[in-house]
Order: structure tokens, then C-alpha cells, then sequence
């Protein structure tokens, strides 16, 4: 999904805890008067983009029988793409928005190549619908600008210039008015009703910059759409990402695990070998045999360390447990925790096995957290399915000020989440209490049912 | 005594049969799945058995399933689970009911001997056996944490191994002290939970985890 929710924040600038000072403060700002000339020169841009579009569209078709049509067309949709983009930055530039670039154009090798990844270039295609869509927008935007700034400038000044105007005769009573009236009946010539317009204009004045903002915010959305990155290739981007994420990821894994292998278990079996051959020899010589349950004593600490070794390092690649359930795995992970955790489970779906992993080992290190951090008294692991998500969420009543990045491994849990399209959110204000949730799929390729769509993925 | 083992891992099923035997107890079955212990037990009831969690064809949970099947069909038979980990939920599911003649051990414990075949005895003749594994967990899940932390620690001792099915001449043993001064402990630990005093190591277990479960 296209993220569109801060097309409708505020700029920075006109950004204010105190909405009433900001309101009439607006006019004020540069980003006012910048939001005023784009939307003045969004009409003439409009027209000539509108008309480029339409031209070279019929011109083209037109001359598709011959073969100049399809090097037009796609010359022309380079053409409108270019101009698309210079448009975008000068934009962003202006009006400090952040509608992102798309990936540049890529041709394939030839002359054919060119022809055919000009003719199938998405964003050249949007390009055009956007510099069509220019004149519909810049008209509305160069109507509001125009009609509310001219009206609240005449409606602000009237008591200066309403009495040079014509004469406006009543038609019931044949006197000259030379004053504005109000639906042909109410004379703006008295001294309240001339405050009272003056104030009309104030305010129409005062409202302007934000209607303006209110229609370059469609233009915002549009450009967003059609002038950004396409949906598939924003998710291409965000793939590629988590796909680097999730095999570096797999990566240091298994170089902890060789680690811990090697320095860990290795080494007990090898300690284990050495003293059983050495208690082997003592007794095949016939010597002190004390000596040799010394060291029998000593191999069999060791066999039964590196058991306990081995087993932790196969629960930290796979719980066992998980076969059986989400809720059981947690069960036994509350159980273990050195702060005390309640655990609430809906599970009425079960995900995914993979999707399960994930959810274990992140409720895993959300409770060390807790333990190591937060200095809380009590927790609650709480683990629901609504609808085709699972969300996981572990509450603790400790000092709070939890942030991502903030060397408590968060920020790993977040890459570790992205790669199945989850998400994670902390609130932990200082002084507690925190609240970090996790948002899962309940399959990875999300399908109709949470249990086939794995297999159908690997398709 | 006379034993059924359900091991998938030849090399643990054959040493368990050996170390048994070599003990002066009878095994009577050495199978390899859930299936074989059924029908094992069918057709020759044992005293107890020793059964795997993890077992073909799934490698989930079968040996649990068929544990608690048999503590069901057939309640004279002790039942020892034997397992590489210890599960909160499985420790629930196998001890749902009653303690009489059910065991949880972590397989490391047979590196132990001595130990694994009192615990196994113990199964047999009708008492408990768990873990200390098993009953940390229950003890961590537990939310009568107040109550808990007024124990000594010392009585927090008598209390786990009351909890893994120690009778008190077991305990004592363990602690090194006088029986006398275990059954004070155990006095002071049943009051202060709240618990009436019983006459059977059983019930006393029973009694112990339902006060944690609750």
C-alpha cells in the first residue's frame, strides 16, 4: 500500500500545538504565498499539459498507419514522463512535499527494445494521464486561489471604494443606490453593515491559504499516484529490502549457531573423550582406580553440560513446542520468564508455521526485554487473531521509555517482522508503562486460507 | 520391576533396556512408537512405562498423547514421560487429573542412574516423579507469587522437591537433614499456603499443583 496518511498533515512550518494562533498565523508563512503561486501557475501549466497529451495522442494515432506512429507515441511519452518529473521536483522544491521519484527509465538494447520499453513504460503512461489531469486541477486551484483572495481583498476595502460605484437602482423604489447589495434587496451602505463586510473579507482572507491547501492537497495525491513510484514498484523496493534484511539475517543466525557449536558443544565432547580415554588407560594399567572414577566423575559433568548445551541450542533454532501450537510455546516462555507474565491467547486461526516462529521468537525477546530493561514488576504476553492477522503484544508496568533503535533489539525485531510484511509499534512513554505490539500476516504470501497459502506460493 | 519403553532413538531405547536389566528389572517391551506401546500394553500389562514425547510418524507430541491415553484405559500402569524438553502446557495436560503414577522427567536425568531408577520405581509403586524442571516452570507460571515469596528459602526448597514427589525420608536425604526437621518444614510450608496436611506423598503433590495451577 501507498502510504497517503501524512498528504494530509500539515506543513512544518504551519504546524502549531495552538490551532487558533496557526489559523490566522498562515497567511503569514512562506509556505502560504509558495501554495498561492503554484496554484495560480497549475492553470497555465494545466492547459499546456492538457493539450500536449491530447496532441500527441491523436497525432500519433493518426499517423499509426505510417511508420512515424509508434516512434511518436513513444518519443512523446518520454516526452510527457520528462516533463512529469521536472514538474514533481519543482514541486517538492517549492512546496517542500516529498512525492518520491520513480525508477528511471530503462531501455532494452536496440532499436526495437527502446520502441517496445518506451511503449510499455508505466510511468510515462501516468505520466501523460497526470499532465491531462493538470487542467481540471489547476482549474479549480487557480478558481479557489483567485475567487478567495480578489473577494476578500474587494469585501475587505469596500468601505473605500463602494461609493464610486454605479448607480444601483431598487426596482420597488427608483432610488440610486451607489453601493453593493445583497441579493437585491439589503444596500450595503450603512456604517455596521460596511464594518460587517470588511470583517466577511478578514475572514475570507484568513480562510483562503487553507482551502488553497485543502485542493493542492488533491494534487498532492495525484501527483503521488501517478507521478511517483508505481505500487509495484515501491513494493519491488520495500521486497528488495526485506530480502536483504532476511538472508543476513539467516545468515548471522547460523554463524552464531556454528559459533556456539564450535566453542560450546565441541569442545565438552572433546573434554568428555579426553578424560573417558584417560580413565580408560588408568584402569587398563592397573592404576589408583579412585583416580579414574575422579575422572569418570569430571566426563560425566561434562556429558550431561553439553545435553543441557545442546538442547537450548535446538530450542533457539526451533521450539519443539510450536508444533503444538503458538500457545503452547508461549506457555512455556512465560513459565521460564525471571519477571512474572500472564498470558492471554485467541488463537481461533492457527498461522502459518513459519508465521509462528517469527511470533515466538519475538514474544522471546520482548520478554527478555522486559526482564533486562524495564525493571517491571509484572507483564502480559497477549496473543489474538483477528480476522487474517495475528497481533502480539506484551504490556509491562516498568519505567517505560522504550525506543526503536535504542540498542534493546528492537530495531532487529522490526527488520525481522518487515520481512513478512508485519509491523511493529512502541508506546512506552517515560515512566512507563510499555506496551510494544506486533502486527503479523497469518501466512507470509497472504492467501485465502492461512494454512494452504504457503504451499500455493511455492507454486 | 517390570517395564515398557517407547524410544524412537535405538541407541537411548537399547541403553535404557540395558540399564534397566542390568538393575534386576524385567523390560517387557522396547518399541520404537506410540503404536507398539499400545499394543505392548495391551497384551501384557507392565508395571510402568517409559515413554518418548516426540515419536514417528509426526514427531509432535504422540508419546504425550499415548501417556495420556494409557493413564486413562489403564490406571495401574505408571506412566513416565521422557523427554528432551520440558513443556508448561504438556506438565498441565499429563497431570490434569491425578498425580498417581505419572512421571516428567528431562532425558539428562538418566545420566543420573541411581536417581532416574528411584523415580522410576516410585512411578511404579503408584507415586510421582517430576522433574525440577518441570515444577520451576509450574512454580513460574504460578501467580500466587505473594504468597510464594513468603516461604524461606529454605522452605522453598522442601516445597520443589515435595513438588517433584519426594517422600520426606527422600527429601531429608536430598537436603541432608533430619526427617524430623522435614516435616516441620512441611508443616510450616502447607499452612502457609493454606493447604490441608495429607497422609500420602500423593495427594500432598496433587494438592501442591493445584494450589500453583489455581
Amino acid at each position: 500500500m501507498i502510504d497517503t496518511s501524512d498528504v494530509w498533515q500539515a506543513e512544518p512550518a504551519m504546524t502549531d500545538r495552538r490551532p487558533v494562533r496557526t489559523f490566522f498565523t498562515a497567511l503569514l508563512t512562506r509556505q502560504a504565498w509558495a501554495e498561492l503561486l503554484y496554484a495560480i501557475i497549475l492553470l497555465p501549466m494545466g492547459v499546456f499539459g492538457f493539450s500536449l497529451t491530447v496532441t500527441t495522442l491523436t497525432f500519433s494515432g493518426g499517423l499509426m498507419i505510417t511508420f512515424v506512429g509508434l516512434p511518436l507515441l513513444a518519443g512523446t511519452g518520454l516526452l510527457s514522463r520528462y516533463l512529469g518529473q521536472r514538474w514533481r521536483a519543482g514541486a517538492n522544491r517549492l512546496l517542500g512535499w516529498d512525492v518520491p521519484a520513480p525508477p528511471p527509465f530503462r531501455a532494452k538494447p536496440g532499436l526495437l527494445g527502446w520502441l517496445s520499453s518506451c511503449l510499455r513504460d508505466g510511468t510515462a503512461w501516468r505520466a501523460r494521464l497526470y499532465l491531462a489531469l493538470q487542467l481540471p486541477l489547476g482549474i479549480a486551484s487557480s478558481v479557489a486561489a483567485a475567487f478567495f483572495v480578489s473577494y476578500g481583498i474587494g469585501a475587505l476595502t469596500y468601505g473605500i471604494w463602494y461609493r464610486w460605484l454605479p448607480c444601483n437602482t431598487d426596482p420597488r423604489t427608483h432610488v440610486c443606490h451607489h453601493a453593493a447589495a445583497l441579493w437585491n434587496e439589503h444596500y450595503i451602505e450603512t456604517t455596521p453593515a460596511i464594518l460587517l463586510t470588511a470583517l466577511a473579507g478578514l475572514v475570507i482572507i484568513f480562510l483562503a491559504p487553507w482551502i488553497v491547501r485543502g485542493v493542492l492537497a488533491i494534487d498532492r495525491i495525484t501527483m503521488r499516484a501517478l507521478l511517483g513510484p508505481s505500487w509495484t514498484s515501491s513494493r519491488v523496493e520495500e521486497l528488495e529490502q526485506t530480502r536483504a534484511q532476511a538472508v543476513d539475517d539467516s545468515a548471522a543466525t547460523l554463524r552464531r549457531i556454528e559459533r556456539d557449536l564450535h566453542d560450546g558443544t565441541q569442545a565438552r565432547l572433546v573434554a568428555l573423550a579426553m578424560n573417558v580415554g584417560l580413565a580408560k588407560e588408568k584402569l587398563a594399567e592397573g592404576g589408583d582406580p579412585s583416580e579414574a572414577a575422579a575422572l569418570l566423575e569430571r566426563a560425566h559433568t561434562t556429558a550431561k553440560d553439553a545435553i543441557a548445551e545442546v538442547r537450548d541450542l535446538a530450542r533457539g533454532i526451533h521450539p519443539p513446542v510450536l508444533d503444538a501450537g503458538l500457545d503452547a510455546a508461549l506457555a512455556t516462555l512465560c513459565a521460564h520468564s525471571a519477571v512474572p507474565v500472564e498470558l492471554r491467547t485467541r488463537l481461533s486461526v492457527r498461522p502459518s508455521p513459519s508465521i509462528e516462529t517469527i511470533a515466538y521468537f519475538c514474544a522471546a525477546e520482548l520478554i527478555t526485554n522486559v526482564a533486562k530493561h524495564s525493571g517491571a514488576r509484572r507483564a502480559v504476553l497477549d496473543a489474538t487473531t483477528t480476522g487474517s492477522r495475528l497481533r502480539l503484544s506484551v504490556f509491562d508496568d516498568g519505567r517505560g521509555g522504550a525506543q526503536l533503535g535504542g540498542g534493546t533489539g528492537l530495531s532487529g525485531l522490526t527488520d525481522r517482522v518487515r520481512t513478512v510484511d508485519g509491523r511493529l509499534t512502541v508506546d512506552s512513554p517515560a515512566g512507563g508503562p510499555t506496551t510494544v505490539t506486533v502486527d503479523l500476516p497469518l501466512a507470509p504470501l497472504q492467501g485465502d486460507s492461512p494454512r494452504n497459502s504457503l504451499q500455493e506460493g511455492q507454486h | 520391576m517390570r517395564v515398557a519403553i517407547a524410544e524412537d532413538s535405538a541407541i537411548l531405547r537399547d541403553g535404557l533396556a540395558q540399564l534397566l536389566t542390568d538393575r534386576g528389572h524385567e523390560v517387557v517391551a522396547a518399541v520404537p512408537d506410540a503404536d507398539g506401546l499400545r499394543a505392548a500394553v495391551e497384551h501384557d500389562p507392565p508395571d510402568v512405562c517409559v515413554v518418548d514425547i516426540r515419536m514417528p510418524p509426526s514427531f509432535t507430541d504422540e508419546g504425550l498423547r499415548a501417556a495420556i491415553a494409557l493413564r486413562h484405559s489403564h490406571p495401574q500402569v505408571g506412566v513416565l514421560v521422557f523427554s528432551q524438553y520440558v513443556e508448561t502446557r504438556y506438565a498441565a495436560e499429563l497431570l490434569a487429573g491425578s498425580t498417581r503414577g505419572v512421571g516428567y522427567l528431562l532425558k539428562d536425568r538418566v545420566a543420573d542412574v541411581r536417581e532416574f531408577v528411584e523415580a522410576l520405581t516410585r512411578v511404579a509403586g503408584g507415586g510421582t516423579a517430576l522433574d525440577p524442571e518441570v515444577v520451576a516452570q509450574l512454580l513460574g507460571a504460578s501467580r500466587k507469587t505473594d504468597t510464594l515469596a513468603s516461604l524461606t528459602p529454605r522452605e522453598h526448597e522442601v516445597l520443589t522437591l515435595m513438588a517433584e514427589g519426594l517422600s520426606n525420608a527422600g527429601i531429608a536425604g536430598k537436603l541432608v537433614v533430619t526427617e524430623r526437621a522435614v516435616e516441620k518444614h512441611v508443616a510450616n510450608i502447607l499452612l502457609k499456603l493454606d493447604l490441608p496436611p495429607s497422609d500420602t506423598e500423593n495427594r500432598r503433590v496433587l494438592a501442591v499443583l493445584r494450589y500453583l495451577e489455581s
